[in-house]
């Protein structure tokens, strides 16, 4: 009996008969459950790899007995922490051992999902009818006329009738073993130890998630003796929760999980990083100091605008350029109704302030975005906007120099509607020197590399949108 | 059904054995009475003086050793067959099993703490990433390969980034039921001894206190990136700071704290959350990494650290094999002298916490008379006004706390003597400002007046906004 603990030294410090009882009531059928788990460990031969994951409940304190690694759960958590385990450790034999509140009722949710996900873990469940740690309260298994402490005059349907979770779980796609067996008898018992063994191999084997639920005794909130209560399993709890196998699926060994990478060049790769050059390798200095004050841009617009893109870019040229910048998405209320705004600030060492409440420079893709910012855009600041959808820009402010440019007119001439935000770009380019013109289609190959075959149109609106600005000047 | 007489017998070594019993371990639950087909085993007389039972009287003069009241018996050391049981005749008076039943099998060499191993990466070029991607390759480089989560906006983005990394390094992202069942895979792999960690927000966050009390309990590692929202309730997906009480104050039921820092760029993203495992498996403890919405989304320039980690396994992990055998995470102490000892352990781990841990940044304090607190996003803007509060004059500072729990008071405390004026800028309802006083109270230092600058839901106080805060205090001073 290896895997029971030779002295029960978690229960009561070990002293006295605590080293060698358990806590359990006399008669209560955890105690064989127990037996039949430990004798299931023992024949596959799993001991050193199994952990078993302890639940809230009268068997809280499964890891006094079983020389196993133990984790004890939160209430109903116990599939959630066995399959952390499992994921962790592949290697590892992951048993939870719960009683029927903490299964079918608080842990109803995690007791779904991780048969459904089908990773090989055991699952035991003891279903007594009760709620035994708490003292005799109604279960979500407790029977239709079941006196208990909550349900003094007998269960009634609405408050729920008898959950039938082998059943449930059998439903599902992803268990490929569950069983409903009993400890009222001899037969039985052999029955439960045959259907716990197979749930592990199951689980050892690879195969997949196994369930089998036990009908335990439970005299003392029975208020009956042991025998007695054997009795009320077999003639009472037995007609509702039939015994027998529920599902019972030929599986291939499949669960096999790769071993963790901690390839560094895997690494880098996924992060999408690139080897250092040491030409202007970004961020160190930049090449035309902005001065004192950081730059803000505010690309506003509805959501295929491309904006967000837009800004993106100007944010990565930026930072190619030695320069420290920023972007940020439109956040909040106003990002409702579909419209799409990008805030980016570029500084010589440092950008404060994300946002771009008074931005220098507003690139505005409808009418009502350049109503609404270009208030904001203070003195010598530069406002564009797309001169396809604005016939009309209406009253702006002095002293800002204000550019219409078919941005959505230029895409269109490209057939290629999408590339209207590189035409903006182009034109702020042009129209405000942020960042030189190289830098920007340079960011623009980098940002394309996978799809080199937009490449040409992009870099075409984005010229288009330079000598619509260039006109203007001349 | 197989028929029962081709079940396989469960117990071949003990098919042919006589039971033997100590009475000392018996219940008197009778299951093995109603069992016996020779009628061998009656119930007992007298009550055993050891356990206040009665225990069953064996006569097993007609026994054919048929094994049926072995497998009715519940207790481990119960009915047992003679064969396990070395020189039962002579051994009945013993009361040790190691003498009783035999040595044991022997167990394996105990764990030991497996370090972690550093490993250089090449120099790269920044990336232009947003926060929680920042956050996602932090965790990578710290050795997480195991990201649970349930999706929720302003954080979903670190989730996807690590479902599309994770499955390339052996890793997993596991898109769990719930928040609840999220942190609950966490305490499992911590428990086995892995990093582990999760993005959330504001209201998932409240769903995972629970597990977080239960990993405080348990001592199990972990790292909660909650990029806060505005709340209370649904709220919005704007960024607050609203969360600050939770994650300092409020980690779920009983005696808890968790290392609580707040980054405020994308480069602190991932250097934080790194920090964060680091910190995490250093005590054993939870560490919450507290971003706002603004953050999460911000796109800035990251560079990456000259190198990563291959995680350890500690030496108390249950990992499922013989050397972990023995080791055992759970947070229930029945007797009230364990858990309050525990509890204390707790208490002076904490208090290590707060010696060893305070992080601040402090930017141009030395000579300010007015002094901005501020953290996360706010903490820039804040800058940006200390900074244009410098060419007005006003000899103004950022004091900006990097750990919000433990509060970075040592440093606070340094800052001070030349302070006139406190200014705290937050998101939240004087959350910040809260920890600060709590803090400053605890160190039995007056500080000077305190006013706030703050907004709420879903907004964050201007540059404008903190500016005018500042120069009222000076206001005030004449
Ligand atoms: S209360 Fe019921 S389930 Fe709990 S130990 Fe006692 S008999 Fe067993
Ligand atoms: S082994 Fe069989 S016959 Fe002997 S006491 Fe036990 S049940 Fe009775
Ligand atoms: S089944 Fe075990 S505990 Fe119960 S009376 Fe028999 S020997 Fe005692």
């Amino acid at each position: 009996m290896s895997t029971f603990y030779d002295h029960f030294e978690r229960h009561g410090h070990g002293k006295g008969l605590a080293d060698h009882t358990t806590h359990y009531c006399p008669g209560c059928g955890h105690g064989l459950a127990h037996r039949d788990l430990a004798a299931a460990i023992d024949e596959l031969g799993v001991q050193d790899r199994t952990v078993l994951i302890n639940p809230v409940g009268c068997s809280v304190f499964a890891y006094y007995y079983f020389d196993v690694g133990n984790t004890q759960a939160a209430h109903g958590r116990a599939p959630a922490v066995a399959l952390g385990h499992k994921l962790s450790n592949p290697d590892s034999v992951v048993i939870c051992y719960q009683g029927d509140g903490d299964l079918a009722s608080i842990g109803l949710a995690e007791t779904i999902s991780a048969a459904q996900m089908g990773v090989p873990i055991t699952v035991i469940f003891i279903n007594n009818g009760i709620y035994g740690m708490t003292g005799g309260q109604m279960a979500p298994t407790s029977l239709i006329g079941q006196r208990t402490t909550t349900s003094p005059n007998g269960r009634h349907p609405w408050m729920g009738q008898p959950l039938r979770v082998a059943e449930l779980i059998a439903e599902l796609d992803g268990p490929v073993y569950v069983e409903r067996v009993a400890l009222y008898d001899a037969k039985q018992r052999f029955r439960a130890r045959k259907a716990i063994t197979k749930a592990i191999r199951m689980q050892v084997e690879g195969r997949g998630y196994a369930f089998v639920e036990v009908l335990s005794e439970c005299p003392t909130h029975l208020k009956a003796t042991a025998v007695s209560a054997e009795e009320w399993i077999r003639t009472q709890m037995e007609p509702i929760f039939p015994l027998g196998v529920k599902k019972d699926r030929v599986v291939e060994p499949w669960f096999k999980r790769p071993a963790r990478s901690f390839d560094p060049e895997t690494v880098l790769a996924l992060c999408g990083a690139e080897p250092a050059d040491n030409g202007d390798g970004g961020g160190r200095a930049p090449r035309h100091p902005l001065g004192a004050r950081d730059r803000s841009v505010k690309l506003a617009g509805s959501g295929g605008d491309g904006a967000q893109t837009a800004g993106l870019l100007i944010a990565r040229a930026a930072i190619a350029e030695g320069f420290d910048a920023t972007h940020i998405p439109s956040y909040g209320p106003e990002s409702r109704g579909g419209t799409s705004y990008a805030d980016v600030h570029i500084a010589d060492l440092e950008v404060f302030n994300p946002s771009a409440s008074e931005p220098d420079i507003l690139v505005a893709f409808n009418a009502p975005s350049l109503a609404r910012f270009a208030p904001s855009v203070p003195e010598g600041g530069v406002i564009l906007y797309d001169s396809t959808v604005i016939k009309e820009p209406g009253e702006m402010p002095y002293n800002r120099r204000i550019l219409g440019v078919p941005f959505t007119g230029i895409a269109a001439g490209l057939q290629r509607p999408m590339v209207k935000n590189l035409a903006a770009l182009g034109a702020l380019q042009a129209a405000t020197d942020l960042l030189p013109a190289p830098r920007f289609l340079e960011t623009l190959r980098e940002v394309l590399k996978d799809k080199p075959s937009t490449l040409p149109v992009n870099e075409a609106a984005f010229a288009a949108g330079q000598r619509a600005v260039a006109g203007m000047r001349g | 059904m197989v028929p029962a007489q081709q079940l396989p017998n469960p117990m071949p070594a003990t098919a042919r054995d006589r039971p033997f019993l100590e009475p000392a371990y018996c219940k008197g639950c009778l299951r093995c009475v109603e069992v016996c087909p020779k009628g061998c085993i009656a119930p007992g007389t007298a009550v055993f003086p050891g356990t206040g039972l009665i225990p069953v009287e064996l006569r097993l003069d007609a026994c054919n050793g048929c094994g049926l009241c072995i497998g009715a018996c519940p207790e481990p050391f119960g009915l047992r067959p003679e064969s396990e049981v070395a020189h039962a005749a002579e051994a009945y008076c013993l009361k040790d099993p190691t003498e009783l039943f035999g040595e044991k099998v022997v167990d394996g060499p105990p764990s030991r703490d497996q370090p972690a191993e550093a490993i250089a990466l090449e120099d790269c070029q920044a990336l232009v990433i947003k926060g929680t991607y920042a956050s996602a390759i932090g965790a990578v480089l710290a050795g997480c390969r195991h990201v649970f989560g349930y999706p929720i906006t302003p954080s979903t983005e670190g989730a996807e980034l690590m479902a599309k990394m994770l499955p390339k390094l052996g890793g997993a992202f596991v898109q769990a039921v719930s928040e609840v069942a999220a942190v609950n895979m966490m305490y499992g792999a911590g428990a086995a001894g892995l990093p582990s960690m999760t993005f959330t927000s504001s209201p998932g966050f409240s769903l995972m206190l629970e597990g977080i009390s239960y990993m405080i309990g348990a001592e199990v590692p972990g790292v909660f990136v909650n990029i806060m929202r505005g709340g209370p309730g649904l709220g919005n997906i704007g960024p607050e700071q609203a969360d600050i009480k939770l994650a300092c104050r409020g980690l779920g039921h009983g005696n808890t704290h968790a290392l609580v820092l707040a980054p405020s760029t994308p480069q602190e993203m991932l250097d934080l959350t790194m920090e964060a495992f680091a910190l995490s498996f250093r005590y054993r403890n939870p560490v919450v990494v507290l971003g706002d919405g603004y953050l999460g989304q911000m796109t800035g320039a990251v560079r990456l650290p000259a190198r990563m980690l291959r995680p350890g396994l500690p030496a108390w992990s249950v990992w499922g094999d013989r050397a972990h055998r023995t080791n055992l995470i759970c947070s229930i102490y029945l007797a009230e002298e364990d858990l309050e000892a525990h509890n204390l352990r707790l208490e002076a781990k904490y208090a290590a916490i707060g010696a060893d841990e305070q992080r601040a940044d402090p930017y141009r304090c030395e000579d300010a008379r007015v002094l901005v607190v501020a953290c996360n996003t706010p903490a820039r803007m804040a800058k940006g006004a200390v900074e244009t509060a410098r060419e007005q004059g006003i000899a103004a500072g950022l004091f900006r706390p990097v750990t919000i729990w433990p509060f970075p008071i040592d440093a606070l405390k340094e800052a001070l003597p030349h302070v006139d004026h406190l200014v705290v800028v937050e998101a939240s309802p004087g959350q910040l400002e809260d920890e600060m006083r709590l803090a400053l109270s605890h160190a039995g230092i007056t500080p000077p007046p305190i006013t706030s600058v703050r907004r709420l839901g879903g907004i964050l106080p201007q540059q404008s906004e903190i500016l005018a805060g500042i120069r009222e205090t000076q206001e005030v001073r004449v």
